[in-house]
C-alpha cells in the first residue's frame, strides 16, 4: 500500500482574510531567524523589515503549498532566500549600495544600559562590515549555519548544492569572514 | 625597594586580570557561528512587522495573474 505523506498543515484559503493568530506560532517561532537573515544578508534594517513582512505574508497566504516534508523553518528560509536574492539583484541593477553602519546599528535591545548598547552596536556594525566584505554566497552560508536548527543537508538543499560542497565553502567562508572581521578592529 | 616590589605585584595582578578578561572575550566567540548566534540573539525583531502583517492579512490578496503572464514574467 502506498504511503500517504503528511497532510498539509493549517491549509488556508487565499480567498478569505487570514488572521496572524490563526497561523499558530509560525511568526513567533521563526520571525527572529528570518529577520536576522534578511538584516545581515541585505545589510539594511528597513529592507530587512520589508522582506520579513513579505516572506511571512507569502508563506501564510500559501500555507496550503506547505507539504510538511521540510520543516517550517526550512520552508520559510527558502522563501526568504529567494526574496533576498531578488531584492539584491534589483538593487544591483540600480547601482545601489548597502547602507552605512549608522542605520544598521539601530537594531539593538532598547532595554539595555548605554554601555551595553554601545558594545552591541559596535559588534553588530563590525559583523555587518565583515559580512559585506565577503562574497554573498559565503555570507548566506555563514548565516544559515549559525542557525542551530539547520543541518548541513538542509543548508545544501536550500542553496542547491551537495553537503560536501557546503562543508568546503563554509571552511573558506569562515576564513574569509575572520580576515574581514579582523580588519574592522 | 619594597614599595617597588609591591607596585610590580599590583601591575602583575592587573596584567593577569586584563589577560583573563581578554581570554574570556576571545573564548566567548570561539567560532564564527557562535559570534553570529550571539548577534542574532541580540537582534530585536521590530514590532511593526507583526502589525503590518496583521493589516496585510486582513486585506484581500491580489488576483493571481493568468498563466501566460506568469510564463512571460
Amino acid at each position: 500500500m502506498k504511503e500517504v505523506g503528511p497532510a498539509p498543515q493549517n491549509p488556508v484559503s487565499v480567498e478569505h482574510p487570514v488572521l496572524l493568530e490563526e497561523c499558530g506560532d509560525l511568526y513567533e517561532r521563526h520571525s527572529r531567524a528570518i529577520y536576522y537573515l534578511a538584516l545581515r544578508f541585505l545589510g539594511d534594517p528597513q529592507k530587512a523589515e520589508d522582506a520579513t513582512h513579505d516572506v511571512f505574508l507569502k508563506a501564510i497566504r500559501n500555507m496550503d503549498q506547505f507539504r510538511g516534508e521540510a520543516s517550517a523553518r526550512t520552508w520559510l528560509y527558502r522563501i526568504a532566500i529567494n526574496h533576498c536574492h531578488n531584492l539584491r539583484q534589483a538593487w544591483h541593477d540600480r547601482h545601489m549600495f548597502p547602507s552605512s553602519d549608522s542605520t544598521i546599528l539601530e537594531t539593538t535591545v532598547a532595554t539595555e544600559s548605554p554601555l551595553r548598547i554601545l558594545e552591541t552596536k559596535e559588534l553588530g556594525g563590525r559583523i555587518q562590515t565583515a559580512l559585506d566584505a565577503i562574497p554573498p554566497e559565503y555570507r548566506l552560508l555563514l548565516l544559515l549555519v549559525s542557525d542551530e536548527e539547520l543541518r548541513y543537508e538542509q543548508i545544501g538543499a536550500l542553496t542547491e548544492q551537495s553537503t560536501d560542497a557546503v562543508r568546503g565553502k563554509l571552511h573558506r567562508a569562515r576564513k574569509a569572514f575572520a580576515a574581514a572581521f579582523a580588519k574592522t578592529e | 625597594m619594597k614599595q617597588q616590589s609591591k607596585f610590580s605585584t599590583n601591575q602583575q595582578q592587573e596584567q593577569a586580570a586584563e589577560s583573563h578578561t581578554t581570554k574570556q572575550a576571545a573564548k566567548e566567540f570561539e567560532s564564527v557561528e557562535r559570534l553570529l548566534r550571539h548577534d542574532a540573539a541580540q537582534t530585536v525583531v521590530p514590532p511593526a512587522i507583526a502589525q503590518r502583517l496583521r493589516e496585510s492579512l486582513n486585506e484581500p490578496s491580489a488576483p493571481r495573474p493568468p498563466w501566460w503572464r506568469r510564463l512571460l514574467d
